[in-house]
């Protein structure tokens, strides 16, 4: 990475004005996906392509992360909260020309709940229970109890074709959706070539002839790429290059809060972090500051449980006690609980550049109060073995996060959570977050998660680091590009090339 | 040329790439993690028995050596297997990516021979000359700079000096000549630079030591020209040990190729196998090195050949 940063430095120069660029927009991003089926893929190679893009969901998720209309015109709930009723949009055709209506809908749900496709996505469903189709352009989703997060879980569940429904392998290939843009061509290692969808709902849209997203392992590769006008957009660069790529002439880099975050997970079965003391002295020992500064170039902000794009939600950390670093008190919390320091502890570090210079600022920070930690740097395969199967005394990782609460916390911290790997159990927060469920009061609801958040932050399972920023590169000739915390590409519908 | 030369070399090829089949098959699964915990990966809906549903679909729950059998019977037929993540048949998909990197290698390969040759002689001619010296320098620096770096270099520049240039990924030949070569040129200068300082090297060795031979004074003496001393005469004889190594850098070429269709973002071989081992997609690997093998064994045979029309003598004992 120095190296790279050398000879970027010695050719960061003026660059000449990029030559006329031809449509469609070139999109470059690190590797090729390894699949295209919106309801099995999990990586941000796969899902930069397919979400928005390809497919739609009934709802969508607008900029400012609030829910927002899609195939579904609009929707009504019942008194109970237990029924949702969406109105579908009329004249919708799929891209291979067939037309979509409620039974598509009804069909792409039950896809995703059956246990035989396995779909990463199936939690956010699970809470529907019945599916009534009222006549072709209305449908009706039932739930046992109350369900608030049910509108931002529909809008990951990307409607596809009701011939699709038991069949695990042709979307993977050959993805049919109802987006603004349709799949032509997938040369492996090559690119993905996306035309637009000239049927599609929204009339005069998208403006663009099409998208390519090329794939480009190699970073310096792909910043000339930005630079001199082959590619039109980098979605998701790490802060070292979107520093690099600030104040080069043809290329502006668009920022904003990420979703996701940087995190140290604790095991919550293996001693010393048993104990919640510990845990708490970990959030002691720590300042986010100085690890943001030392591994992030100051791109970003201390993370709470909760990410502050989530402004409805979040807590600021400043009211968090355990978030001003207090060596003597993490010392004293640690003698309190027993344990005989210098403590000996292994981390595995996520192959990632940040998490791995994060990683590196917590072991100093960490051994100031007695906990020596042996970072163990690890090839992805492995790592994410280790994590899957509780194999580390803490680890050191990044997380997506999600709009709704709910959606995090729950399979993350709940007794038996789907993503608990730290073993964590707590019954104040397996009650609340059973609450929080299904709650539908705004303010009630509110009120419970602060109770989970403020619990988390210092005794948690997590020491949640920090959100950093979302970097995208975009080139001068994309006009109308709009950054999404989500890391979506949802405005290319309303992108123009000069 | 004899049948028996022919035969010998077409055993060492099948003996090769057997023993090739059974180190890429234990490396590939000697690494941890494997293809189904990767490919389910943060994927949380997963419950034990579809795991184990996946692994035998696979074939991975059967013991290793099966495992093997199934395999290599199965490359003996012609069916290298599916690839693990997209369904599609193995063949396919190095079907698919081979042609960027033979294109790649083969115009590499050309690059640094045919150039090597003039830069080689013009060194042995003009020994001590200050240009010579330059040249000399050059050659050093070609064989010390990485390829990768090189390449990373040359986009920069490129990108800054000719703004418009199409330097990055690929399209076919057939389909946008122009656009093919000009992708190209990069690449194989990138590619080739070190391949033609060590070759040009050679040949500045062997022509020096060549033509301090008798039979170039006799030829001098005999008052043939120049030209035809320096290429016909001493040339000639210098080229045995060229063609030994031009086989030899073909097949580190095809090495070298992996990291710059990285740096350029050309969708070959090397792309394909590196994914493939970061997927732990199995069948993909095993058949993407044999296949690379079988070509660098092939290029090896070629040059064996090759020594038999250069040299009468060889293929004679």
């Amino acid at each position: 990475m120095s190296f790279k940063t050398l000879t970027m430095s010695l050719f960061a120069g003026t660059m000449l004005a990029g030559a006329s660029v031809a449509a469609p927009l070139q999109v470059a991003i690190d590797s090729s996906p390894a699949g295209l089926d919106p309801h099995l893929i999990t990586a941000f190679n796969s899902v930069v392509i397919v979400q928005n893009n390809i497919y739609e969901g009934l709802t969508a998720i607008a900029q400012d992360l609030s829910v927002v209309p899609a195939l579904a015109e609009s929707w009504t709930i019942s008194e109970d909260g237990k029924t949702y009723t969406f109105k579908l949009a009329a004249g919708v055709t799929f891209h291979d020309g067939t037309a979509f209506d409620a039974e598509d809908v009804a069909a792409s749900i039950r896809r995703v709940q059956s246990a035989d496709i396995a779909s990463p996505l199936a939690s956010r469903v699970t809470p529907i229970t019945s599916i009534n189709i009222v006549d072709p352009l209305t449908i009706e989703l039932g739930m046992d109890a109350p369900f608030a997060p049910i509108l931002t879980s529909l809008s990951t569940v990307a409607i596809v074709p009701a011939e699709a429904e038991t069949n695990k392998e042709a979307l993977q290939q050959v993805p049919v959706g109802t987006g603004p843009f349709k799949f032509v061509e997938w040369q492996p290692n090559g690119f993905i070539r996306l035309e637009a969808n000239a049927d599609y709902r929204v009339a005069g849209k998208p403006s663009l002839e099409g998208v390519t997203f090329n794939f480009v392992p190699e970073s310096a590769t792909r910043q000339v790429g930005v630079t001199s006008g082959q590619y039109h957009l980098l979605p998701g660069i790490d802060p070292a290059t979107a520093l690099q790529l600030q104040g080069q002439p043809n290329v502006t880099v668009e920022e904003t809060r990420d979703l996701s975050y940087t995190l140290i997970g604790m095991n919550a079965e293996r001693a010393p972090f048993t104990d919640a003391r510990v845990r708490e002295a970990v959030n002691y020992a720590l300042n986010r500051d100085e690890i943001i500064q030392g591994a992030l170039f100051g791109a970003g902000v201390p993370a709470g449980p909760l990410s502050p794009a989530l402004v409805n939600w979040a807590i600021d950390t400043s009211e968090y006690a355990c978030y001003t670093q207090d060596v003597e008190k993490a010392k004293a919390l640690l003698a309190e609980a027993g344990v005989t320091t210098p403590v000996k502890v292994t981390m595995p570090v996520l192959p990632r550049q940040d998490v791995r210079d994060i990683a590196q600022v917590v072991q100093q920070q960490l051994a100031a109060v007695g906990i020596e930690v042996e970072l163990v740097n690890q090839e992805i395969g492995q790592f994410v073995q280790d994590w899957r199967n509780s194999n580390f005394d803490m680890f050191a990782s990044a997380n997506g996060g999600s709009p709704d609460p709910d959606e995090y916390f729950y399979r993350t911290f709940r007794t038996g959570g789907s993503t608990n790997v730290f073993k964590y159990s707590d019954a104040e927060i397996d009650s609340w977050l059973d609450a929080g469920r299904s709650e539908t009061d705004a303010a009630a609801r509110k009120a419970t998660y602060d109770e989970v958040q403020t619990k988390l932050a210092c005794q948690g399972p997590a020491a949640h680091i920090a959100y950093g920023n979302y970097f995208t590169a975009v080139n001068a000739a994309v006009q109308g590009f709009e950054i999404y915390a989500n890391g979506r590409l949802t405005s290319l519908v309303d992108v123009t090339l000069n | 040329m004899p049948l028996r030369f022919f035969l010998a070399r077409l055993i060492d090829l099948v003996v090769v790439l057997f023993g090739i089949s059974i180190v890429v098959f234990l490396m590939i699964r000697l690494i941890p993690g494997d293809a189904v915990a990767i490919m389910l990966g943060a994927n949380t809906e997963i419950t034990p028995e579809s795991i184990a549903e996946l692994r035998g679909r696979l074939g991975l729950d059967r013991p290793m050596i099966e495992q093997y059998f199934v395999w290599i019977s199965g490359v003996l037929q012609g069916d290298f297997g599916t690839s693990i993540w997209t369904g599609r048949p193995v063949s396919e998909e190095i079907a698919a990516n081979i042609w960027p990197t033979i294109e790649l290698t083969l115009l590499s390969v050309l690059f640094g021979a045919a150039f090597s040759i003039p830069l080689g002689a013009f060194m042995a001619q003009a020994r001590g000359r200050g240009s010579e010296v330059a040249v000399r320098v050059g050659a050093i620096a070609g064989l010390t700079i990485p390829s990768f770096w090189l390449g990373i270099v040359s986009i920069f520049m490129v990108s800054k000096l000719f703004p418009g240039w199409q330097a990055l990924g690929y399209v076919p030949f057939t389909q946008d000549p122009l656009g093919n070569l000009s992708r190209m040129i990069l690449p194989v200068i990138a590619l080739s630079l070190p391949m033609l300082a060590n070759l040009s090297r050679l040949v500045r060795s062997a022509m020096l030591d060549a033509l301090g031979q008798d039979y170039v004074r006799t030829a001098k003496a005999k008052g043939a020209p120049r030209r035809v001393v320096v290429y016909k005469h001493a040339l000639r004889n210098a080229l045995i040990p060229f063609v030994t190594s031009v086989g030899v850098s073909a097949g580190y070429l095809l090495g070298g190729a992996i990291v710059i269709e990285q740096v350029f973002a050309i969708p070959g071989l090397g792309r394909l196998v590196l994914g493939a081992i970061s997927e732990r997609n199995y069948p993909l690997v095993q058949a993407t090195i044999l296949v690379m093998t079988a070509g660098f064994v092939i290029v090896n045979f070629l040059v064996d050949l090759l020594y038999a029309v250069i040299d009468p003598r060889i293929s004679r004992r």
